[in-house]
């Protein structure tokens, strides 16, 4: 450690003492960002006793230096300049409890994600912004005060969403482990997509033969409570306490149903078999599949001639000798506590039929790899005759078609993961039942990346399947045959092909459930690029979400193969239990509180409180928080008029604090950014970990809700001649404080309309909802934020410094 | 304006979203003619060769823009702006085929690509009115003010 300076100042003067540490974190920082000289100046800070620069802050010797500067200047407030507050507050605060200082007192200053990765060629003011991100921390710092977090008790009881095979899978872990679950399935039987598939790679197991008794642990497990035809549709509470509403609609079928399936043959509605992807017909009283959990038979309503308690058709009833059938079964709702969520929803399959040049619906014989699996399986369709669908026949030729529908702008970005191995163990699946079958591959790039996958392409190449790189560009019928024309350039040879076959496998990928939107805002997930639920870190936390308490297992998170969502719904299941036995969480110290003197009663922060945590005592007619509701967005602080809301380590004289201290050197030259902790804050550290590089000129303010920026605060940094402010936070809708960033919306717009009517520019202050996955855009905010400030005169901000002057005592 | 550099015409960036999947050069219609165009070697070659070396490559002027390579590519590549581009920048080095710059002339002075009296017999069989005169002041002035005279060294 390098130890800048030691000063000793006297204690009347400053109460707060601060103790600076600046990371080199290797060349990571370093490498950009002069270190020692930011050490320097952070040395000469108000408040600051103590400043010293490191290699690595977060490594065991840096933790036990800031616990011996703790004890030996009598610190009593710590800042790390270093990494995202994501990463390693936890680390530091957890230091400094050891050295006795409470860890509210400790204070981070991210120089890494928003400052030196994204300005690796800009030294100078990178080492600037360093400077004054250190200068905002220590400000805050000072003003920071200790809290005490409350432990709160954990409802022992688990809730799974989805019941494929992740789901099934995690909901037997925990149960084995002594936990409560509950298992909440939309259809009528568990199984999922692994149901429908017929062999599995690479062991080319039968799926549902080692699917079905996991399925059948499942029914009868004495600790697992399975709600098919249930959905989730509310959520209330937090880590470690969950409400969930969950709707279950009824089967019409009791569980005395013994699947005799005497109930069918009268049935006289018939529609498309959904488990066999439309390839064969069902009834509308019918069971999913044969080895369906619960094994009992369901009416499908909307094709049941009874409608509306009207009993028109009693065919099934008269059928049932078990007296089985339940016309009067009526919509349940009910409310389940539970301390943990596991969120294992699967996927879609992508539908190619807007890929018109490859003639999906046009040509019968032109199938999906879904479609395939049912039609080889023995409980399929065709009783595992592998037929084409025009005329019934054994194709001779097939063809393999690669990568529809991923890898590509104009459908999924993403490579789907499973779709070389599926077809390559289709192509022997074909070749082991009808040897002489002429299978020919058209691929881009063969991904055999797993555990015996290599094996498994090299038997296919050896049995005879040939791989021919280069997809056709489109596929023609023979009208008279049916057969299909595939043109296109096999790459490997130079040359041309033109095929004629007589069935084509349309190999389709993976895509984030349709309706994947409706749970994300409900249990407030994230979402990445491509759709799928975000994980809270991709390599340390790849189970877990940004939301405490809920985990994610199976495709939900991305598409992968079976033993793939198998293990991580386990590791979901076991990072769940850690959670549940332990049997109690500590809830962050961030909430509201109101001064009973200042408050007026006028009722504002009632009215915008997103989680109704505030009422007006009928005594004394002043607002009172009720602090197990509160959840910390800190909106009825920005709306309160009479600054008679404290909100808890994001106080306003804080908060005034760092916009005071990001304005002290050339503030016109400045963007001031109030980031939601969530979404925008993680926004500007995913920019910084995939080093999209952007101008300097953005200071950056956390705030755990956009909700929180009242409009002093931006008018104040307007006083101070800050030259633009941006404000953003989540999209509209995904906000984590149900909908408190309506109310930035509104606040924006009002300064708006002020800024308009002082003649003033408009486009200075800047709203922008900005996603944990929008590192790319936040980015390019930022790049447009400092167009628009280039084109700012002095004279404008001499103007907006005048317009806002009152407002400069707000910071005092 | 004579183009010096493709990229002025086509942004060069989008080369690098080609994965060679080929489906270009399996939709293409001088492929199915047998010359064998192949747009995916095209923008292969622009990558790992340079443009210069595909400017010289006669192929080019077999593109007929039809679209389709840019309609099925599953990155959205613009493949028809490039191929313009190629042949925007060989006219300029004067390596336009002599047939082409035989097409663009006749249009030039008789406004038909086409000599006229081939195909008045056949309009003649199927009762069509005979060709009216085009006015081709309007094509010279346009193809004037493209720089097609200039860069091809030819006078109007």
């Amino acid at each position: 450690m390098h130890v800048t300076k030691e000063k000793t100042r006297p204690k009347s003067e400053d109460q707060a003492r601060v103790g600076v540490f600046v990371c080199h974190c290797g060349l990571n920082i370093g490498g950009t960002v002069d270190v020692p000289q930011v050490a320097e100046r952070a040395a000469d800070l108000p408040g600051v006793v103590f400043s010293s620069s490191n290699l690595y802050t977060c490594s065991e010797p840096g933790q036990e230096e800031i616990k011996k500067a703790i004890r030996e200047h009598n610190l009593n407030r710590v800042v790390v300049a270093s990494c995202t507050p994501r990463l390693h507050e936890p680390t530091f605060r957890a230091a400094c409890a050891e050295a006795g200082l409470n860890p509210y007192l400790f204070e981070m200053a991210n120089i890494r994600e928003h400052c030196s990765w994204v300005h690796l060629h800009d030294k100078e003011p990178a080492t600037e912004k360093a400077m004054d991100i250190v200068r905002m921390a220590v400000a805050r710092a000072r003003l920071l005060e200790p809290q005490i977090e409350a432990v709160v008790p954990v409802t022992n009881r688990a809730l799974i969403i989805g019941g494929g095979v992740a789901g099934i899978q995690a909901a037997l872990d925990l149960a084995d482990e002594g936990f409560k679950v509950y298992l909440v399935e939309r259809g009528a039987s568990i199984g999922g997509r692994m149901a429908q598939i017929d062999k599995t790679f690479p062991t080319m197991d039968c799926s549902i033969c080692i699917l079905a008794p996991k399925m059948a642990e499942v029914g009868r497990h004495k600790n697992i409570t399975l709600l098919t035809m249930s959905e989730v549709v509310g959520l209330e509470g937090y880590i470690g306490n969950f409400r969930v509403k969950v709707h279950k609609k009824p089967r019409y079928v009791t569980d005395q149903c013994t699947s005799c399936g005497d109930c069918v043959k009268d049935c006289p509605q018939l529609a498309p078999d959904e488990f066999n992807e439309g390839l064969s017909t069902r009834r509308a009283i019918h069971i999913p599949f044969a080895q369906s959990v619960p094994s009992s038979y369901v009416i499908d309503m909307d094709l049941c001639l009874n409608k509306e308690g009207i009993l028109a058709c009693d065919k099934c009833l008269q059928a049932c000798k078990a007296h089985c059938i339940d016309f009067a079964q009526g919509e349940e709702d009910m409310e389940i506590e539970v301390g943990a969520i596991i969120v294992a929803t699967g996927v879609d399959v992508y539908d190619p039929t807007p890929l018109t040049e490859m003639g999906y619906r046009r040509f019968p014989n032109v199938i999906t790899s879904l479609e395939f699996e049912r039609l080889i399986n023995a409980g399929g369709p065709s009783q595992g005759h592998l037929i084409r669908p025009s005329d019934q026949k054994i194709p001779k030729k097939v063809a393999f078609l690669q990568c529809i529908g991923s890898r590509s702008t104009r459908a999924n970005k993403y490579c789907s993961n499973v779709c070389c191995m599926n077809t390559i163990k289709n192509s022997l699946l074909i070749k082991e039942h009808w040897p002489e079958t002429e299978i020919k591959v058209f691929y881009i790039d063969i991904r055999a990346f797993g555990k015996g996958f290599e094996d498994l392409y090299r038997r296919a190449r050896r049995e005879g399947v040939e791989f021919i790189r280069g997809i056709p560009g489109e596929i023609i019928e023979d009208p008279s045959t049916q057969n299909l024309v595939l043109i296109g350039e096999n790459m490997h040879l130079g040359e041309w092909y033109k095929y004629e076959v007589d069935m084509a496998i349309l190999s389709v990928g993976l895509e984030p459930r349709a309706d994947s939107k409706y749970l994300q805002q409900l249990l407030n997930l994230s979402v990445g690029r491509d759709g799928f639920f975000l994980e809270a870190h991709p390599k340390l936390r790849p189970v877990d979400t940004a939301t405490g308490g809920i985990f994610l297992a199976g495709c939900a998170e991305g598409p992968k193969d079976i033993k793939d969502s198998v293990t991580q719904a386990s590791a979901a299941a076991s990072r769940a239990s850690i959670l549940l036995n332990r049997g109690e969480v500590t809830i962050a110290a961030i909430s509201a509180s109101i001064d009973p003197d200042a408050c007026t009663g006028c009722g504002m922060c009632i009215s915008v409180c997103p989680y109704k945590a505030i009422r007006k005592d009928e005594e004394t007619g002043k607002a009172v928080v009720i602090q197990a509701s509160c959840a910390g967005c800190g909106t009825c602080a920005a709306e309160c008029r009479f600054e008679a809301v404290n909100m808890q380590h994001f106080s306003d004289v804080q908060l005034y604090s760092q916009i005071k201290a990001a304005t002290v050197e050339e503030p016109e030259t400045k963007i001031l950014a109030f980031c939601c902790n969530w979404c925008s804050y993680a926004g500007a550290d995913f920019a910084g970990v995939s080093r999209i590089q952007y101008p300097t000129q953005a200071r950056i303010i956390r705030t755990m809700c956009s909700g929180r920026v009242s409009m002093d605060f931006i008018r104040y940094a307007f006083a101070r001649g800050v030259g633009a402010v941006l404000v953003s936070g989540c999209h509209p809708a995904d906000c984590h404080y149900i909908n408190a960033n309506v109310q930035t919306e509104k606040r924006v717009k009002n300064i708006w309309k002020e800024l308009q009517k002082k003649g003033l520019t408009p486009d200075r202050l800047q709203l922008a909802w900005i996603s944990a996955a929008e590192g790319q855009r936040f980015a390019s905010v930022i790049s447009k934020t400092t167009e628009i400030l280039s084109r700012i005169t002095f004279r404008e901000i001499e103007k907006t410094k005048e317009a806002y002057r009152k407002y400069l005592k707000k910071g005092e | 304006m004579s183009v010096q550099k493709v990229w002025s015409l086509f942004d060069r960036s989008q080369l690098y979203e080609c994965y060679e999947c080929s489906r270009c050069s399996g939709s293409c219609p001088v492929t199915l003619s047998e010359v064998g165009l192949g747009p995916r070697k095209i923008l292969l070659r622009c990558l790992q060769q340079g443009e210069e070396a595909v400017v010289k490559d006669p192929m080019i002027w077999y593109c007929t823009t039809c679209q389709v390579c840019q309609d099925r590519c599953p990155q959205e590549i613009d493949i028809p702006e490039l191929l313009t581009g190629l042949r925007n920048m060989a006219s300029t080095r004067g390596n336009m085929p002599e047939r082409v710059k035989f097409s663009v002339e006749k249009i030039a002075k008789t406004g038909r690509s086409v000599l006229a009296f081939r195909i008045e017999r056949e309009r003649q069989r199927y009762g069509l009115p005979e060709l009216t005169e085009i006015n081709t002041e309007e094509i010279v002035a346009l193809l004037t003010e493209t720089g097609f005279f200039r860069d091809l060294k030819i006078t109007p």
